[in-house]
C-alpha cells in the first residue's frame, strides 16, 4: 500500500522544509499545504516525498509512527 | 530500522529491439493492514487517514465503510452521497495534481501550482461544507450539514481549474475523436501539447494490451478471496479466474464515447489512458454536482457495532480499493487491504502486458515512463532499460 510516513518539520527555508522520520532526514516543499507550517509540526508527504500534502495532529501523527514501528518490528513490509 | 515507505520498479529487458520481457518489482507494504487486528474501529479510523500518502479520503471511507457493515451499521441515503462526494472531490483533486504539476513536468515543463493547489483545496473545502465540526469519519455518519451554495461554489472552483488546464474548453471537447484530435493540436496548455506530441510521434498505441477491465464492484470472488489469504499472495497479486484485471480510469470509461473511439482506433494505449484520465475528471465532476441534491442535514448517527464481517470497495482515483474487515466483540479480528496499484502494476497486469514485445526504439525509458504516468502508480516508480 502507499504508506505515508508522518514526518516532523525540523528546519524550513522559504517553501522547503526539512523533515524527519524514523531517523531519516529529506527536504519536502510547503506549496500544497492548505496552512501555515512550522518548525515542530507534523506532515504527510505525497508520494516520493517532494511535496507535504497535508499537516497532521501531533497525537494522530505519533500514533501513525507507533503503528509503522510495529508493521516494521513484525517484518509485514 | 529501515523507512517504511514503498516503491515499484518496473525492468524492461531488451533483446534484438523488443523488449523481451518486463521485470515489476515492488517493496509495498500490502499486508501492514494486519496489524490492525486487535485494534477497535475508532482506533483504526484515527490511523487510516494520515497512514495513506494518497487517496487518504477514499482509503478511510472505505475502512468506514467495511467497518459498518461488519458490525451491522447503515448509512442514511445522504451520509452515503456526502461520502460519495467526498471520494469524488478527492479523485478530482488527485488526478488535477497529475494535470497540473506533474504532467507538464513530464513534459519539461513548468508545474501549474497554482491550479493544482486549487484542486486540491477543494477535497478540504468541500469536507468542511459538508461536515462542519469535522466529524466526516463517524460510525454511523457524523453531523452532516450541507451548505449547498458554498458546495455548488466548490464544484465550480473545481471545473474552472480543469477547465484552465484544458485552455479554457470542456463542454464538447470530451466527447468525439475528431474534435478532441483537433483540440489537441492548437490547445494552447502542456496536457494539449502532451497529447499531441504522443500523436505525432505515432506513440498513441504505445503500451497497447487487451483491456480486462474491472467490474465496478470489484471482481465477484473478492471477499472469499482476501478472506482466504493469510500469506498476503493474494494482496501482492490478485487475480480473478487466473486474469489479471485493470482498473481505473480506463477500466471505468471504456465506454463513454470518446474513450470507446479511441480505443477502436489505437487501441487500450497510451492515448486512451491519458484521455480516460479527462474523462474521468469531467465524470467526478458531474458525479459530485449530482448527488449535491440528495443531501440533506442529518444528526450524528448510532455508532454501536455488532460482531460480522464487511467488505467495501471503492472507486477511487486510481481504481477499485477493497478494504475486509472482521469484527468479533468490539474488535478487529482480521483486516485486509487490496489497492489498485496490485491490479495495474501486477507481474502479469496491464502495463507488463503493454510493454511486453514492443519495439525498443527511440527513448523507451521516457515512453514507458508516459504510460507509468497514465496507469498512475500510487507510488514512485523507477522504470529501466537493461539490453543483455
Amino acid at each position: 500500500m502507499c504508506m505515508a510516513v508522518p514526518s516532523r518539520i525540523v528546519a524550513i527555508d522559504g517553501q522547503t522544509a526539512t523533515v524527519e522520520a524514523f531517523g531519516r532526514e529529506r527536504q519536502t516543499s510547503l506549496m500544497l499545504l492548505d496552512e501555515e507550517a512550522l518548525v515542530g509540526d507534523y506532515v504527510i508527504l505525497g508520494a516520493g516525498g517532494n511535496f507535504a500534502a497535508e499537516k497532521v495532529p501531533q497525537e494522530t501523527a505519533l500514533a501513525t509512527l507507533e503503528y509503522l514501528s510495529g508493521v516494521l518490528a513484525d517484518g509485514l513490509a | 530500522m529501515g523507512f517504511p515507505e514503498a516503491g515499484i520498479t518496473v525492468a524492461l529487458k531488451v533483446g534484438h529491439g523488443t523488449v523481451r520481457a518486463v521485470e515489476i518489482g515492488s517493496t509495498r507494504l500490502v499486508k501492514a493492514a494486519a496489524m490492525f487486528a486487535g485494534k477497535s474501529p475508532a482506533e483504526v479510523l484515527t490511523i487510516l487517514p494520515t497512514l495513506f500518502a494518497l487517496c487518504g479520503t477514499a482509503q478511510a471511507l472505505t475502512g468506514l465503510e467495511a467497518m459498518e457493515q461488519a458490525g451491522g451499521l447503515f448509512a442514511s441515503p445522504a451520509t452515503r452521497a456526502a461520502r460519495r462526494i467526498l471520494v469524488s472531490a478527492e479523485a478530482v483533486a488527485e488526478h488535477g495534481m497529475a494535470l497540473a504539476r506533474d504532467w507538464p513536468m513530464l513534459m519539461g515543463e513548468r508545474p501549474d501550482m497554482e491550479t493544482a493547489r486549487k484542486f486540491k483545496r477543494t477535497l478540504a473545502t468541500v469536507r468542511q461544507h459538508l461536515y462542519p465540526d469535522g466529524d466526516w469519519l463517524t460510525l454511523g455518519g457524523g453531523r452532516l450539514a450541507p451548505d449547498i451554495s458554498h458546495l455548488l461554489a466548490d464544484i465550480a472552483e473545481a471545473q474552472a481549474a480543469f477547465a484552465h488546464c484544458l485552455g479554457g474548453q470542456v463542454t464538447g471537447l470530451l466527447k468525439d475523436r475528431n474534435t478532441f484530435r483537433a483540440w489537441m493540436t492548437q490547445a494552447p496548455t502542456a496536457i494539449g501539447r502532451m497529447l499531441a506530441q504522443v500523436v505525432s510521434e505515432a506513440q498513441a498505441s504505445f503500451g497497447a494490451a487487451d483491456l480486462l477491465a474491472m467490474p465496478e464492484n470489484g471482481p465477484p470472488d473478492l471477499a472469499e478471496r482476501l478472506d482466504g489469504d493469510p500469506d498476503g499472495l493474494y494482496l501482492a497479486r490478485p487475480d480473478y479466474r487466473g486474469q489479471v484485471l485493470e482498473t481505473g480510469a480506463l477500466a471505468r470509461n471504456h465506454t463513454h464515447p470518446l474513450v470507446a473511439a479511441i480505443l477502436r482506433h489505437e487501441g487500450a494505449g497510451l492515448l486512451a489512458r491519458l484521455t480516460a484520465r479527462l474523462v474521468d475528471v469531467a465524470a467526478a465532476l458531474h458525479e459530485m454536482a449530482s448527488l449535491v441534491q440528495d443531501l440533506k442535514a442529518e444528526a450524528a448517527g448510532a455508532a454501536r457495532l455488532g460482531s460480522g464481517q464487511g467488505l467495501a470497495a471503492t472507486q477511487a482515483a486510481r481504481g477499485l480499493l477493497a478494504h475486509r474487515v472482521h469484527l468479533a466483540e468490539g474488535r478487529v479480528s482480521l483486516y485486509r487491504i487490496l489497492a489498485p496499484t496490485e491490479w495495474n502494476f501486477h507481474p502479469a497486469g496491464p502495463l507488463a502486458r503493454g510493454l511486453t514485445g514492443i519495439r525498443a526504439d527511440g527513448d523507451l525509458a521516457a515512453r514507458a515512463g508516459l504510460l507509468v504516468a497514465a496507469l498512475d502508480p500510487c507510488v514512485t516508480c523507477q522504470v529501466s532499460v537493461e539490453a543483455p
